[in-house]
């Protein structure tokens, strides 16, 4: 391992062996030279794993069912900044929740816009700025969180390609005690053709604090390629109460790779929603590590699947300590040809009895090409536990269907808000009205725009 | 003793004596020289021995399935596994080797004197010749084939040629390939059309040197219309030198037709019992993998069932007990190809002391097909806090109209209930049986009544050790 | 025209025939009941006239102000102006009572009419107050989580919202207590008047203290065996079924 700054023939190396790879020709030295010399080294040393890193093959049990072949990014490049008429036209249409504490968007990695936090949350001490900027004025809190969880899940290749090329993203401190009532909302664009993003989102709520972000995924164009690798990392400390929301709404020819943790502290609480919409493939990893007792993670997500798109969902609900629960939920709706995997494992670690862990995935298959994937798992070390999971497939029932038929609804309309509710019923687990409707506003949209 | 009294089944006419008295060693670790010294005893057709020595090329190709299973499988030692044991090797063993535990089990199970001694080892054969003929008569007179795998290649290769290796395919897995390499003993058996075998068929019956032997095989055709009811095993502990067992099992239900195969595995806890069984239900059959696991120290059975014909039907009901020690993993595989098929899997383990259980299945329907249903329901229980369970199923369906389902569960022994049951006046042991055997019992009714009762008191026997 | 006409219908359900050659004709302004054992064939019926799948016309016609309904799909009859209380509604998560009702107003407007959302909340809430529903019931999940007496009022808030021409209320009176029976009955009262034709179907004379019919029938093994006035429904009261029942012999169907 080495201890420094690569060199800069190194870098030169590394930039030819891999010329072929636009997205891949290794970091930049003029570009990153703002960041921290140790900052430098990590995505050096992220290059280097993630090309030492084998790429995933199906007969890894961790993308088992995955079409791996789908994992191309040889030809995407590099995020460039957006010229300004763009800009002003993606922060026009950052549209999201009307009443927000915060507001950030990025376009191709590069912050278009922040509007800062009331001076009340500031001089209450919430931090809320984009990473480059974090890791230079916040360098100790940020470097004592940035990346520090282990990826389990399969995508080890990938988060180190995150690593190595991530240069901005949302850095959230939210300090003890401090309850911030509006969501904080953040944008991420993904502008041009064959353009590759890396989004990073890095929260720490503080003891007893409380707070809600949306990260929104969106392409400034509906029909441009592009390749997204995100991480988001949620730390809760003692009774920190989080929720995060990330809306995947893509192109349709996104490759999209996601990788989340969240490390849910002493009696806090924790929900994410990951919301898939857009996207040609995209995966999800996320794991809940329950590290503290009496701690808490709901898990939902909602998946809109239909043409050929392919919705890859792994994940894990680690209960390291006593008096833990966590609770997931994901329902896909599946259209056309569109392909669903669900693998998630509730791991109950030796000693951690008096575990509350539920997981259920419910498929609605609303064409004959569809096909959903479940592999639900419990791995059960402790006992006095209570843990069970579940998993469905089936279609539209034919009772609810006739019921909507007999007010007069057309079944068009009928199936429609069959579906809806069906996926709807997750987003109202999420307990906060104004980001519930807009999520499903957004919903509503794809299906409108799939008739 | 009154416990023994009540259970009243007579093994004493449950066995007779096979005529085969080789006197053979293949010597230790498998070449194509072992496989071929496997067939010049056996007198195989050249057919066989060529099926033989491709699975040996097959099993030396494949590797340890240890990127999911567990890598416990890397403790086996194949250079130093005998592949082929001749009856006379069996038997030497004494009954003063056979450890304590294992005797008082006998006892407490009620097995008789004679019998004891066959299932620790130390006698290779069981003399029941009377019984197992009158079986054969009876059954022979319907039509029926009941013979050994050997013979069945042998004498019947019109009927069994056909289906051999069809089901479960030589590269199917490791040791599917391993089986078809070495394989030695288990059943033939076919049931013409329309003929309702009365009596569940006993491999017990049949017990000889190979028959309870490493390599196993059997096949099973039920012809159009005919049930069937096979059992094999015992709950006994079977006291075995040998550390590898790995059997193959094919079962083929014509359509019409109904076969329940019933097994009780209680193998010791140095055995690796690493076993495919599978089924093929042509139109409107039904196959039904009753399956019991109490021993050995790694098992892993996935009984299949593959849904050819319409309205075909399959159906695994599986119970595992993993005491201190070993690791059941256990599971079902359930193939639908073709409309309107059903399949149901109930799976319930316990696990004790350091035991684990893990639940494996897969599902499949794939698309374009209509009203296919599958339920599948995993319960496990935990005795200790250093039990363990896992669940690891796997589900594909593609299409409208079919119904899929499956629910799992972990829950353990309700200290209010044992405190309950204790208060008048049960002993802490006698709780936990109790609440274990009503954890089970819906699956154990629906188990050969002579097995749920040995059943229920092995359950008592492992709960005595469970606690304190 | 302004009728419902049932002529000699038989109708059967996985290959069974249940209603066997039953003829009736509902005007509107009248409110018919049909009274009948378990097992009569009467929730049959209003399954047929909802279009139910499961259900097959083996022949007959149900003509609802001249037009044949039969060829109709189940949509299509409920726009023309049938509605069915069913006797167990059915529950559809994740979908609002509001959102829903919304939407079924909305499929009866014509192309590119859009409906008057402040309008609609006003007749809502009107229709609401009728049926003593707490407001809170626009954001719940249609029917789910709702008591037996919650599903059945809000039955009658959905027909008071569609104004169907005929109603085919399904045992609408069961799993209900004497205080919701009143309230549902009230309801449905208020929506009585002369562009409405009711048809109640109900196993117990109980409801007709409540909702007055102008005719009573008494179904039996598929078929009308008796019409009379509400008077009838008072001697099947205090007599039972059997009577008629002993007095139609079972080949009488055939």
């Amino acid at each position: 391992m080495s201890t420094g700054i690569v060199s800069m023939e190194e870098r030169n190396r590394l930039n030819n062996d891999e010329a072929a790879l636009i997205v891949m020709s290794g970091p930049d030295a003029l570009e990153n030279h703002a960041f921290a010399d140790w900052f430098r080294q990590l995505q050096f040393d992220g290059w280097e794993s993630f090309r030492d890193l084998p790429m995933p093959a199906r007969t890894d049990e961790a993308w088992r069912f995955a079409s791996v072949k789908a994992l191309d990014i040889s030809g995407y490049t590099h995020p460039q900044s957006v010229p300004e008429a763009a800009a002003d036209e993606l922060r026009a249409r950052s549209v999201g929740i009307a009443e927000v504490s915060g507001r950030m968007i990025f376009a191709n990695d590069h912050l278009l816009q922040r509007e800062v936090l009331s001076d009340d949350l500031r001089q209450a001490g919430v931090i809320f700025e984009p990473i480059e900027k974090a890791i230079t004025e916040h360098a100790e809190i940020f470097r004592e969180h940035f990346m520090t969880q282990d990826v389990v899940l399969g995508s080890q290749k990938f988060a180190a390609l995150h690593k190595a090329w991530v240069k901005s993203g949302t850095f959230l401190y939210i300090p003890r005690n401090l309850e911030v009532r509006l969501p904080i909302e953040v944008f991420h664009w993904l502008h041009g053709s064959g353009t590759s993003t890396f989004p990073h989102t890095l929260i720490i709520a503080g003891e007893n604090s409380k707070v809600t972000l949306i990260d929104h995924f969106e392409s400034a164009d509906p029909g441009a390629p592009g390749f997204s690798c995100g991480v988001n990392d949620l730390f809760l400390e003692q009774g920190a109460q989080l929720t995060y929301v990330n809306v995947q709404n893509w192109s349709r020819e996104v490759l999209a790779l996601q990788i989340n943790s969240t490390v849910v502290g002493r009696d806090a609480s924790a929900i994410s929603m990951n919301l898939n919409l857009g996207a040609s493939y995209a995966r999800t990893e996320s794991v809940s590590r329950l590290v503290g007792e009496g701690g808490r993670s709901d898990m939902l997500a909602v998946s809109v699947a239909e043409r050929d798109q392919e919705f890859d969902q792994r994940t894990l609900q680690d209960h390291q300590r006593p008096n833990t629960a966590s609770d997931l939920l994901y329902k896909n709706s599946l259209d056309d040809k569109a392909r669903t995997i669900f693998a998630g494992l509730i791991r109950v670690e030796p000693n951690a009895h008096k575990t509350d862990a539920y997981q259920k995935v419910r498929n609605l298959l609303l064409s004959d090409e569809a096909e959903a994937n479940s592999m639900p798992g419990l791995e059960i070390l402790a006992d006095e536990v209570r843990c069970t999971h579940g998993a469905t497939s089936g279609q539209i029932d034919e009772e609810e269907l006739f019921y909507m038929l007999s007010r007069g609804l057309t079944k068009q309309v009928a199936q429609k808000l069959i579906v809806f509710g069906f996926l709807n019923e997750v987003i109202g687990r999420i307990g906060n009205a104004a980001v519930e409707e807009r999520l499903a506003t957004l919903l509503r949209a794809k299906f409108s725009a799939s008739v | 003793m009154s416990e023994t009294a009540t259970l009243n089944i007579d093994r004493s006419v449950g066995d007779f004596s096979y005529p085969e008295q080789h006197k053979f060693d293949a010597g230790t670790g498998l070449t194509r020289d072992t496989v071929n010294y496997i067939s010049d005893v056996k007198s195989d057709p050249d057919w066989v021995r060529d099926f033989r020595l491709k699975a040996l090329d097959v099993f030396e190709s494949k590797p340890l399935p240890t990127h999911w299973a567990s890598r416990d499988l890397e403790a086996i030692h194949f250079d130093k596994i005998r592949y082929y044991l001749s009856s006379g090797q069996r038997s030497s063993t004494s009954w003063d080797d056979v450890p304590d535990d294992v005797k008082r089990t006998f006892e407490r199970l009620g097995i008789p004197e004679q019998e004891r001694r066959f299932l620790a080892g130390v006698e290779a054969q069981f003399d029941s010749e009377a019984v197992y003929s009158n079986i054969k008569k009876a059954v022979g007179e319907q039509g029926v084939i009941f013979v050994g795998s050997t013979e069945g290649l042998k004498e019947h290769p019109e009927i069994f040629r056909k289906w051999f290796g069809k089901v479960i395919p030589t590269g199917d897995n490791k040791f599917s390939a391993l089986n078809s390499a070495v394989f030695s003993g288990g059943s033939f058996i076919y049931v013409p059309p329309g003929v309702k075998v009365k009596h569940p068929l006993q491999a017990y019956f049949r017990i000889n040197a190979e028959n309870f032997g490493q390599f196993e095989r059997t096949l099973i055709i039920a012809d159009e219309g005919s049930e069937l009811m096979y059992m094999e095993g015992c709950t006994a502990p079977k006291f075995n030198t040998a550390t590898l067992h790995s059997a193959v099992v094919e079962l083929v239900a014509m359509p019409g037709a109904k076969i329940q195969y019933v097994t009780v595995q209680n193998w010791s806890s140095n055995v690796f019992n690493l076993v495919t069984k599978r089924g093929l239900a042509h139109e409107e059959a039904e196959i039904k993998w009753i399956d019991c696991n109490i021993g050995s120290r790694l098992t892993m059975k996935y009984p299949g069932v593959v849904m050819k014909g319409r309205k075909a039907r399959g159906e695994v009901l599986s119970i595992a007990l993993a005491g201190d020690g070993q690791h059941q993993d256990t599971g079902a595989k359930m193939i639908h190809a073709a409309d309107e098929t059903t399949s149901n899997i109930i799976s319930k383990s316990i696990s004790v002391g350091k035991g684990r259980a893990t639940y494996r299945g897969l599902v499949h329907v794939p698309k374009h097909l209509k009203n296919c249903k599958n339920n599948t329901e995993c319960d496990a229980l935990l005795i200790n806090s250093s039990s363990r369970t896992d669940t690891y199923p796997a589900i594909t369906v593609r299409g409208t109209g079919n119904a899929v389902q499956h629910e799992a569960s972990v829950s353990q022994v309700s200290a209010e209930q044992i405190f309950y049951m204790m208060q008048r006046g049960l002993t802490e042991g006698q709780a936990m049986s109790l609440s274990v055997n009503g954890f089970v019992n819906d699956l154990v009714r629906q188990f050969p009544m002579e097995y749920s009762v040995e059943l229920k008191r092995l359950i008592d026997l492992e709960m005595e050790g469970s606690v304190g | 025209m302004n009728s419902l006409i049932i002529k000699d219908l038989h109708a059967s359900v996985a290959g069974q025939e249940i209603v066997r050659g039953l003829s009736l004709e509902v005007e509107r302004g009248t409110v018919h009941a049909i009274m009948g054992p378990n097992g009569s064939g009467k929730s049959t019926l209003a399954k047929v006239l909802g279009g139910h799948p499961d259900y097959t016309v083996e022949s007959g016609e149900v003509l609802m102000d001249g037009v044949n309904i039969l060829e109709m799909e189940p949509d299509q009859r409920a726009r023309a102006g049938m509605f069915m209380a069913f006797q167990y509604p059915m529950e559809i998560p994740g979908v609002s009572n509001a959102n829903f009702l919304r939407a079924a107003v909305q499929a009866r407007l014509g192309e590119g009419e859009e409906l008057d959302a402040t309008e609609y909340y006003a007749r809502l809430y009107q229709k609401m107050e009728l049926l003593e529903m707490d407001r809170k019931f626009t954001a719940r999940s249609v029917n789910e989580g709702f008591s037996g007496g919650e599903k059945k009022r809000n039955e009658i808030l959905q027909m008071a919202m569609l104004e169907p021409s005929y109603a085919v209320l399904d045992e609408t009176d069961s799993g209900l207590d004497i205080d919701a029976l009143k309230i549902v009955a009230n309801g449905v009262n208020t929506l009585r008047g002369p562009k409405l034709g009711v048809l109640l179907i109900t196993h117990y004379q109980r409801l007709l203290n409540y909702i007055v019919p102008d005719f009573v029938h008494v179904m039996i093994r598929g078929r009308i065996e008796r019409s009379g006035g509400k008077e009838l429904a008072f001697q099947l009261e205090e007599q039972g079924y059997d009577w008629i029942k002993d007095e139609v012999p079972e080949t009488a169907t055939a």
